[in-house]
């Protein structure tokens, strides 16, 4: 129970007094571009309801996450197929090297020549930005299966799909993931710019409308949301990460002790 | 039992392996040739680095050897046959961690496409038969290495192999556990009549667990001697480690592999022991 | 094998290449929105003689690499202390956990009012977005420090300079290198949306202005300009890590941040 109070402590304490500085310091700005922390707050309910919840972060959330599972399937079916072939590899990389290197937020204005202003362009976009993240990192992991395993599954006559579905995915899921996590981010990236770019609905679109026309503390709301948005996919990315690798968790605790 | 009598459970015939890559030409196996009657626990020791892994993976199927072949029960072996398991060194590599034991040791058999209530009555058979029965729900990386390694041990029982193949299975675990696990060896090889060929680089280990000792020569590899090892059937760690037989059958051994990494071929056999191993076929 | 492999690779390339040659040529798309690899090349030979182009890859590369500059400094220094002051690292656990995955583009509205199209318009995107990136890779890789070295350190008498200097920073390089190749891809990439949403000049506001001006070949041309940079980038801090990680005898896997 102490540890428990002592933790809860030492998680509260620093975001609370960050909140109370932002609070004083901004208690009596007359700077318009950095509203009272009061203004921002009372601003909030007003400018958050749920009719606007329902036409801006439901659009934006949905595209994200149609991107996102398309860009999840593909990248690591591809990268399955790559990562088990060593001579597709060996075509491949170079090309593939170079297509994720490319920034992803120049993918917007070429998007919009082929599939105009729409939601097509915005899953699209999401969808081929955070693809190369994960299919590199498949690509990656299903190569480096341990050569033990592979030998102990053909030995006892697993394979085709079941070696598949039970050593190699599983194999490479810490890789998928590290690549997952970092597709997130695009992801959300390039959610708000393309909203930013072209759009009549959005959490990036409302953002941009509040700054053009100078309502300053619902801009600040806004980016609030943005933040609390990311937060969250964050917080239910770790949910989901920690149930599914859970066992990856424990045996890499396991050799740290024992090194 | 559908082989030829008079025909080996396992038949090794002319086998050599030849590594190529990169210009290199390595001959780790030059050739081989012996027998393992149906039954049979046979150890195979040889100087280290000498090919032992290599012929154990061509006689599982894990490899293609360049020449010769290998027989299980008559049938050349060309790719992992379902009669045989495999036990690695390896064990931490060997099982799989994302894994809890039991499913670790239940997976080859869905692969075999055994009902649902057979594989658990044999999952949990052969667990406890290692003595894991309540360790079924862990992870294997929660496991102590001798533990692990009797998890790979029950995996194999599991399958139901006429011809189990271990190849150093306790080269990485310390020397008591070592001692517990040639003794599970021995007491499920008596109990379930399983053909058993087990490799070693510990000479002790051989003469202790084997009813016959195979001693290979250095690399290239070829048979340099066959031992019976006429101990009792009974054997414990205490009294047989220390009978007056035992260390003539091990200084034996040893002198033959000093010899095997000389390079000497085959010496006749000493007067101190009487050999009665099989010709070579 | 190694030359097999690069012959490979080069074959995967020309192919590419050829792919995008014949696809619009063969009206599969219209070359309007997909022009042939032909007419990007000559686009790109196009703007390699124009000094603009110049300008703005300068502009493009001060704004990356000032902000990776200010963003590893920060996240190095900040990463040290966090975790060398007593409980420090406790108390700002969870700041650090709300604050990391706040998406730096939502400061582009507050960026746009306070500095407009100024270079420090970029900057408060990218240095953001990478400072947390080597910030996480400094702590995890203090967190790595062996317990046995740090109290053969102690029972030797070194003090906490001293500690930081021959026992927490070597072992916590190669860390900060994986997060210095992170965040330099980061960096890259908030560069060029700064460019493109915001205006800021450079290769981003180039691809803007080719885009409402209907260039597609030139719009192609830059992104394969950023692609480019994007490659040389992760390839030098590739390399940059390795020599870092040369005597580091562990291979550890990346943390995923």
């Amino acid at each position: 129970m102490r540890r428990f109070l002592l933790r809860l402590v030492f998680v509260l304490t620093l975001p609370a007094i960050l909140l109370a500085v932002w609070w004083a310091a901004s208690d009596s700005s007359t700077d318009v571009y950095w509203p009272p922390l009061r203004t921002i707050l009372k601003t909030f309910p007003d400018v958050w309801t749920v009719e606007r919840l329902r036409t801006d972060a439901v659009p934006s959330i949905l595209r994200l996450s149609a991107g996102y599972a398309t860009a999840a399937l593909v990248g690591v079916a591809l990268g399955t197929v790559i990562g088990s072939y060593r001579r597709v590899r060996a075509v491949c990389e170079p090309v593939l090297e170079f297509l994720r290197a490319v920034p992803p937020p120049v993918l917007v204005p070429v998007i919009m020549l082929f599939a105009g202003i729409g939601h097509t362009m915005k899953i699209l976009v999401i969808a081929i930005g955070c693809v190369w993240p994960i299919l590199l990192n498949t690509v990656e992991g299903v190569r480096a299966v341990d050569s033990v395993m592979a030998e102990t599954a053909r030995s006892y006559g697993v394979t085709g799909l079941a070696r598949l579905r039970h050593v190699v995915l599983p194999s490479a899921s810490p890789q998928i993931f590290a690549g997952l996590r970092q597709a997130l981010s695009i992801g959300i990236i390039l959610m708000v710019i393309s909203e930013m770019f072209a759009a009549s609905n959005g959490l990036g679109f409302t953002v941009v409308q509040f700054q053009r026309g100078f309502a300053i503390p619902d801009m600040w709301t806004g980016i609030l949301v943005l933040g609390l948005l990311g937060f969250l996919l964050s917080v239910v990315f770790q949910l989901v990460e920690r149930r599914v690798l859970g066992w990856y968790h424990g045996l890499r605790a396991t050799t740290r002790r024992s090194r | 039992m559908t082989f030829v009598k008079g025909q080996g459970m396992l038949d090794v015939r002319g086998l050599k392996k030849v590594y190529e890559g990169s210009g290199r030409r390595v001959e780790a196996v030059r050739d081989l040739t012996f027998t393992v009657d149906a039954g049979e626990l046979v150890c195979l020791v040889g100087p280290s680095g000498c090919g032992k892994t290599t012929l154990l993976k061509c006689m599982g199927g894990l490899l293609t050897p360049t020449a010769g072949e290998v027989l299980l029960q008559g049938e050349r072996v060309t790719g992992p046959p379902p009669g045989m398991a495999f036990v690695f060194q390896e064990y931490g590599r060997s099982l799989f961690p994302w894994m809890r034991v039991g499913e670790n040791v239940e997976l080859p058999l869905k692969q075999k496409g055994l009902s649902r209530s057979r594989r658990r009555e044999l999952v949990a058979d052969a667990l406890r038969s290692v003595g894991l029965a309540d360790a079924a729900g862990a992870y294997p990386w929660q496991l102590s290495g001798g533990m692990q390694q009797r998890v790979a041990i029950a995996r194999a029982l599991a399958y139901e192999p006429q011809v189990l193949l271990m190849d150093e299975p306790f080269a990485a675990v310390d020397a008591q556990t070592r001692a517990d696990l040639e003794d599970l060896v021995r007491g499920l090889w008596r109990e379930r009549g399983i053909t058993i060929l087990f490799v070693t680089h510990d000479i002790d280990e051989a003469v202790y667990l084997g009813e016959r000792v195979v001693v290979l020569s250095a690399s290239p590899t070829v048979v340099q001697e066959q031992l019976k090892v006429d101990l009792p059937d009974d054997r414990d760690q205490l009294h047989t480690r220390v009978a007056p037989r035992f260390a003539e059958l091990r200084t034996h051994v040893y002198e033959q592999i000093q010899a095997a990494k000389r390079g000497t071929p085959r010496d006749a056999p000493e007067d101190a022991v009487k050999t009665d191993a099989p010709p070579p076929a | 094998m190694k030359g097999l492999n690069l012959a490979l690779g080069a074959a995967g390339l020309a192919a590419f290449l050829l792919l995008g040659e014949a696809v619009p040529r063969l009206g599969l798309v219209k070359d309007a929105y997909f022009p042939p690899t032909s007419r990007i090349a000559g686009a790109l030979g196009d703007e390699l003689a124009d000094s603009a182009f110049w300008t703005a890859l300068g502009d493009t590369l001060t704004g990356w690499a000032v902000g990776l500059a200010v963003a590893a400094c920060a996240g190095v220094v900040a990463g040290v202390v966090i975790s060398v002051v007593p409980y420090l690292r406790e108390a700002t656990a969870s700041t650090i956990e709300f604050l990391r995955p706040i998406p730096s583009v939502a400061l582009i509205p507050l960026a746009v009012l306070l500095y407009g199209t100024e270079l420090r318009s970029v900057l408060l995107l990218v240095v953001y977005a990478s400072f947390w990136q080597i910030l996480i890779q400094t702590l995890y890789g203090v967190q790595d420090v062996d317990p046995v070295a740090e109290e053969t350190a102690r029972s030797y008498g070194l003090g906490t300079w001293a500690r930081i200097r021959y026992v927490l920073w070597p072992t916590a390089l190669p860390y900060v290198m994986t997060g210095l190749r992170l965040a330099a891809a980061v960096a890259l990439i908030l560069t060029i949306t700064a460019e493109l949403v915001i205006g800021a000049p450079g290769l981003g506001a180039r691809i803007a202005v080719a885009q409402t001006s209907q260039a597609v070949p030139d719009m192609y041309a830059l992104i394969v300009v950023t692609g480019v940079l994007g490659l040389l980038i992760n390839v030098g801090a590739r390399s940059v890590e390795r020599r870092a990680l040369a005597w580091h005898q562990s291979v550890r896997g990346e943390v995923a941040v």
